[in-house]
């Protein structure tokens, strides 16, 4: 055993399903080529303790070599099982440093704006169309 | 009431309280802080804890991961160690909220849409439900000085409201984002107007100025996001205040001449203690204020606390929420925020009888997140096919879907105004318990034909604005179960105490020295997010509190 209750084999098993719905494309690496099921599962079921019991289950129904079949058997038969391998899947490959840099997603940052700075709706006008057509509020019977 | 003596302010758990509050969410921070600031001695039990910004998961790359479980904004997803289970088996919307100090506004995006005029007089225009007890005009004054205390950011000027007093700070950027919203409007000629955000895009009141890190919905880890831990809380406790975290209230309790002593609660270490006061405010939301009104029956009020009308628990309203998710073919950032409302339209919100509805929706543009925002909104599953083949989602067509998608996506989130049904309700389980054995609320909840047409209607015109903005894929997600954020109606005010449960400055009617400060009293829901009412009705009915406290009747 290596961690999280998994053996070799269900880590060879999670890449084999983790490849087929995230197979390399194009300018994006396959997951397991940037490690979904080695340290990026470690770190994805770490944080996500509670999706190991269904993970566990998805991947017991899993026949490597008969991959479309029996994944969407268990598509099928339990979502909650395919849910978890999916978001494992997912997840550990959009936190790596390498898929991020392809898909151009710097995560969530922090960016610098003027506050005051006139923004292009006041310039352009457009904001201006929507007031010169007036209030569009129900005014209430005054008391 | 007795004028505060801070020399004496140390916990001593038998000191009788001026006034006990019960819950430090939105409301009840108003509450605890201008009435500590008035010389009253405030002691607020609060179930959760004050929050450590340090947890916040916005800074980490696994931040969509753990928004999916620890920071899911359903309690019964979260199962975390201060929630209390919610029975939803029979409830088409999924209550959301949060338990600790700030309350849900924690995970909240920080909306800042006050009711409009129209919305307190839904009866006298469109024939329907009920007026408000008081007027848009009345509450204005203390919105004004809410918004100075909350810190929001916004712009003057807005036609879909009666002018008044401008924002502390100004507008946030609307972003590509908000840009791209803005021209799908302007091409049908329809509203819109710059997001009014409960985000002060300056340093504020103890708050930072937002950096768009666009987390707004799982805490804001840069204390941008504004909160009553931030905004209220440290004025309350330097005036006197005490806050009692951890603090699970059982029942409130009552004298042989029926009025309010205090409360019974559970503390961090499952003891049981009792909080003596001479005036009770319940600041739990629309399904912990009836709970609580529920679970404190006794032979004097044995149908619960403050309940001879029969109301407590009933008339829950909870907004039904469709999502539609726009794709266009440039770059739009979408991963930035505030999440927070870039823009918002008002277009679809008074009532058209043509269209086969009363009242209306408000829509918001939000962000549409990192890339697991392709297929998920706040948490939730969305935006996928549930009948397509596994193949049809994934592989090849996985990696497309997701280069399609990711920062060139948006979504409107569109919230039309529940109308209020005695059969939607606030129930107490008969088995479901919380992890101190105290029963669990069971929610009975439909989506009522109204609603249903109100989200069609504006899912359709929501498409067309999109597609005429060049939208090259467009999803909608009508009427997502996990989107109960506005718990609403359950203890209704009015002034026929046999037609309501408190009168218009949130005393119960039956209990003179108990009263309610949150958005389970309000009549109506209208079509907006509530908080901005919520805080700014509370501040009313604490200065009308103190205006009053010699005359108040106490135990």
């Amino acid at each position: 055993m290596l961690s999280n209750n998994l053996n070799s084999n269900h880590r060879v098993a999670f890449a084999a399903v983790a490849d087929f719905l995230i197979p390399a494309y194009n300018k994006y690496p396959s997951a397991s080529s940037v490690g979904v099921h080695t340290k990026m599962l470690d770190e994805v079921l770490g944080h996500r303790p509670d999706i190991i019991p269904a993970f566990l289950r998805g991947l017991a129904v899993i026949d490597v070599g008969n991959l479309s079949s029996t994944i969407n058997v268990l598509y099928k038969d339990d979502p909650e099982g395919f849910s978890a391998i999916s978001l494992a899947a997912t997840s550990g490959y959009y936190m790596t440093e390498t898929v991020r840099k392809v898909l151009g997603y710097p995560g969530q940052e922090s960016v610098v704006y003027d506050a005051y700075e006139v923004p292009d709706f006041l310039i352009n006008q457009n904001l201006e169309n929507v007031v010169r057509r007036g209030p569009i509020y129900r005014p209430t019977p005054v008391e | 009431m007795s004028k505060s003596n801070l020399s004496s302010k140390k916990l001593d758990r038998n000191r009788i309280a001026d006034v006990l509050i019960i819950g430090a969410g939105p409301s009840g921070s108003v509450a605890a802080k201008h009435l500590a600031e008035a010389g009253i001695d405030v002691v607020c039990l609060e179930q959760g804890h004050m929050p450590d910004a340090n947890k916040y998961s916005g800074r980490r790359p696994e931040w969509e991961l753990v928004s999916q479980k620890q920071w899911h904004p359903n309690p019964n997803y979260r199962d975390g160690e201060r929630d209390y289970p919610i029975n939803t088996k029979e409830s088409a919307v999924h209550p959301l909220m949060f338990s600790g100090v700030g309350g849900s506004a924690t995970l909240y995006a920080g909306h800042w849409t006050p009711f409009m005029p129209s919305d307190f007089r839904v009866r006298t225009l469109d024939g329907v439900a009920d007026d408000w007890p008081i007027s848009y005009e009345e509450l204005t004054p203390f919105l004004e000085e809410i918004e100075r205390e909350v810190g929001v950011s916004g712009l003057g000027g807005n036609p879909a409201y009666p002018p008044k007093m401008g924002y502390p700070t100004p507008a946030l950027p609307i972003g590509k984002v908000g840009s791209k919203a803005a021209e799908c409007l302007d091409a049908m000629g329809w509203h819109w107007w710059p997001g009014t955000n409960a985000i002060p895009s300056l340093p504020h009141n103890g708050l930072n100025a937002c950096v768009r890190r666009g987390t707004c919905m799982s805490g804001c880890p840069e204390g941008a996001k504004s909160t009553t831990d931030i905004t209220h809380w440290p004025h309350a406790i330097k005036a006197g205040a005490r806050l009692i975290t951890g603090a699970r209230v059982r029942k409130i309790t009552t004298n042989d001449a029926g009025l309010a002593t205090g409360a019974v609660y559970v503390d961090q270490s499952g003891r049981e203690r009792e909080q003596k006061a001479s005036i009770v405010i319940i600041c739990a939301n629309g399904i912990g204020t009836p709970r609580l009104l529920l679970l404190s029956a006794n032979s004097r009020f044995p149908e619960g606390l403050a309940n001879s009308s029969g109301l407590v628990g009933k008339r829950l309203m909870m907004h039904p929420f469709s999502a539609v998710q726009a794709t266009f073919n440039e770059d739009l950032e979408s991963w930035r925020g505030p999440f927070g409302q870039n823009i918002s339209s008002y277009e679809f919100y008074e009532t058209d009888k043509s269209r086969g509805f009363v009242r209306g929706a408000k829509w918001g543009i939000m962000p549409a997140g990192g890339p697991l925002g392709a297929t998920s909104f706040v948490g939730s599953k969305a935006f996928t096919d549930p009948d397509a083949k596994v193949e049809d989602m994934w592989g090849t067509n996985f990696h497309d879907m997701v280069e399609r998608r990711f920062g060139r996506s948006m979504v409107w989130g569109i919230i039309g105004e529940d109308l209020p049904e005695e059969s939607n309700q606030v129930l107490l389980d008969p088995t479901l318990t919380d992890s101190d054995g105290i029963p669990a609320p069971k929610l009975l909840y439909k989506v009522s034909e109204n609603s249903e047409r109100m989200l069609r209607f504006n899912e359709e015109r929501c498409v067309e604005a999109c597609l005429a903005g060049g939208a090259i894929e467009t999803n909608v997600f009508h009427q997502m179960p996990d989107t109960g954020w506005h718990l609403l109606g359950t203890c209704m005010m009015g002034n026929d105490p046999k037609k309501s449960v408190v009168d218009q400055w949130g005393a119960t009617h039956d209990v003179p020295n108990l009263y309610i400060f949150d958005g389970s009293t309000f009549p109506t829901s209208a079509g907006l997010n509530p908080t901005a009412t919520i805080m700014t009705l509370a501040l009313r009915q604490t200065r009308r509190l103190i205006e009053q406290r010699q005359k108040q009747e106490v135990a």
